[in-house]
């Protein structure tokens, strides 16, 4: 049942734009670095001995804004999808059960940050390698800046969704996504439990890890209580 | 008699208002039953608690002899559905909206094609919804309710919106999904007068409450006949008929009797053109079922 919601749900999502921002997030993020690098290349690459970690961090400072602004646009796209016409009687009124129909929209919606993310190490090591950087390539750390802020960002994607799909005003999550935006732009300031601060990668400890792991527990968590209360509801 | 749809002591309250209250539906199979209600009345909560798109405050609903809430999965698998407005996302095609449904529902591709045909849009089937005029997204709905040739079908006023032939096109095939489908039909609607031609069991709801179910025939038969006789001195007329002992009313130029089988019919012309009065004309007049309707609904409000 949920493989039929799943290709139901990737049917749906057609000519909305979401496969464009899929690629425009980590396409964007990278882009930045092509300017910066156009501009002062020489500048930057006296900056330090490892060019290729220094390059990494500066394309690093940009992911977990693309990343929330990303969450936020697909998120309300998703729900705006069966908002416009309240196609959520005639969605729950199949043969589903909610919970399934509720996996199915944050599995797409993973699904799309998770390819953004393969785009992002895809274009951040080929525009690496047109920088030529030098031959010590590291591999490791090109995979971690790629997938490591999706993984700690997945608390705001579960959040996110659930104040999408359950609010009656489409303001209320536009604007949870404009403060979230501002939060993650001041990350170095806040203090570590905040979520928005996770995908930055940054804490006390100077520990990724930390923030992955966090991230994939808590976004469970905020997943399940969503759709829990998403269940609960009456459909409009 | 086996019913499809049973509900029992059904209400639903929106904070303090009560959208519904005890509500005791039953629709026997292969039933097309008209649920008739003014706007506001419950009709379309009641077709979203039979849905389980909300759940009633108190009371059970059971389908197929199955309790709703326990296999809601198991039963909508034999239900199909147009609610309120219809849904659809207006950026795919029709044949797209009907290929995400048909992917949930797991019926066969071609269906699709055929239930185009049955609501004829297979002309403009590759055609954004977008631009559909609303009968034409109403078609839609119905198709899309039809998809997995469903054992019970819920239509929420489907013919809102469309224009004379249009809405004549779908009375004439909702009139047909009984016979040839086996299918029972629920079908709402605020205009009694679409309902009493294709309903076969009449529910009138008002203020959430069910105040009529039964047949449309025993819905007719509430219009108790008059027969008016239109003379040329009505009031003596009315006097005279009076004083014979008949039940007559005087209106205006004409004058009423109430029980209109033939004797007392006969009687009343004989005692008329005796007296010397000039009958001009003796009509059957029946009451329409609007005024049945909204003298059901007055006298609910009254009491
Ligand atoms: N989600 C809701 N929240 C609060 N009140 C509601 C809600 N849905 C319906 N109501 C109230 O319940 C009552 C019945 O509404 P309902 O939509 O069932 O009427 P209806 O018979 O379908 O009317 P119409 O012919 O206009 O479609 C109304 O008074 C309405 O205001
Ligand atoms: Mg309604």
């Amino acid at each position: 049942m949920i493989a039929n919601l799943l290709t139901s749900e990737f049917l749906k999502i057609r000519r909305k734009g979401f496969w464009l921002l899929t690629f425009l997030g980590p396409f964007g993020v990278v882009a930045l670095q092509m300017v910066n690098y156009g501009v002062r290349k020489d500048y930057l690459l006296q900056q330090s001995n490892d060019d290729w970690g220094y390059y990494l961090g500066n394309v690093h400072s940009f992911t977990p804004l693309a990343l929330v602004l990303g969450i936020a646009i697909l998120t309300s796209f998703m729900a705006s999808i069966e908002n416009e016409t309240n196609a959520w009687k005639q969605l729950i009124a199949l043969p589903v059960s909610k919970m399934n129909v509720y996996l199915s929209k944050f599995t797409v919606l993973a699904c799309l940050m998770l390819f953004s993310s393969v785009l992002l190490m895809v274009f951040t090591f080929a525009f690496g390698l047109v920088l030529d950087l030098g031959s010590a390539v590291p591999y490791m750390d090109i995979v971690q800046y790629s997938f490591f802020p999706f993984l700690a960002s997945l608390p705001i994607l579960a959040l996110q969704l659930w104040v999408s799909t359950v609010s009656q005003n489409q303001g209320i999550p536009i604007t949870v996504g404009i403060l979230g935006f501002i939060l993650t732009y001041s990350a170095f300031f806040l203090p570590d439990w905040v979520i928005w601060k996770w995908p930055s990668l940054m804490n006390d400890a100077n520990e990724p890890v930390q923030n992955v792991l966090l991230g994939v527990g808590v976004g469970c968590l905020l997943y399940v209580v969503g759709m829990i209360d998403f269940t609960r509801r009456d459909v409009k | 008699m086996e019913y499809i749809v049973e509900t029992r002591n059904v209400s639903k309250k929106f904070g303090k208002e009560t959208a519904v209250i005890n509500l005791e539906m039953k629709i026997a199979k292969g039933e097309i039953y008209g649920f008739l209600g003014p706007n506001g009345a419950g009709k379309t909560t009641t077709i979203r608690m039979l849905l389980g798109l909300m759940k009633p405050t108190s009371g059970t609903i059971q389908l197929f002899n199955q309790n709703l809430e326990q296999n809601r999965i198991e039963i909508l698998k034999k239900v199909g559905s147009l609610v309120e407005n219809p849904s659809y996302y207006p950026h795919l095609t029709a044949y797209e909206n009907l290929e995400a449904l048909r992917k949930v529902l797991g019926v066969a591709k071609n269906r699709i094609d055929e239930v185009l045909e049955i609501v004829r849009l297979q002309d403009v089937a590759n055609k954004k919804v977008k631009g559909f005029s609303l009968g034409m997204k109403q078609r839609l709905g119905i198709a899309g309710s039809l998809l997995h040739n469903p054992e019970l079908l819920i239509l929420d006023e489907p013919t809102n919106g469309l224009d004379p032939s249009g809405i004549i096109e779908i009375r004439e095939l909702i009139k047909t999904l009984p016979s040839q489908y086996g299918m029972t039909v629920l079908i709402s609607s605020h205009l009694l007068s679409e309902i009493d031609q294709i309903a076969t069991t009449v529910g009138i709801v008002t203020k959430g409450q069910l105040i009529f179910q039964d047949s449309i025939e025993t819905l007719r038969k509430y219009a108790n006949q008059n027969v008016s006789f239109t003379v040329s001195e009505s009031k003596k007329a009315w006097q005279l008929l009076i004083s014979s002992g008949l039940q007559a009313e005087l209106q205006q130029n004409r004058v009423l009797i109430q029980d209109c089988s033939d004797g007392i019919v006969a009687e009343a012309v004989r005692l008329l053109v005796q007296a010397g009065q000039a009958v001009y004309r003796v009509e059957d007049e029946k009451k329409s079922l609007e005024e049945i309707f909204l003298q059901m609904t007055k006298e609910e409000n009254a009491g």
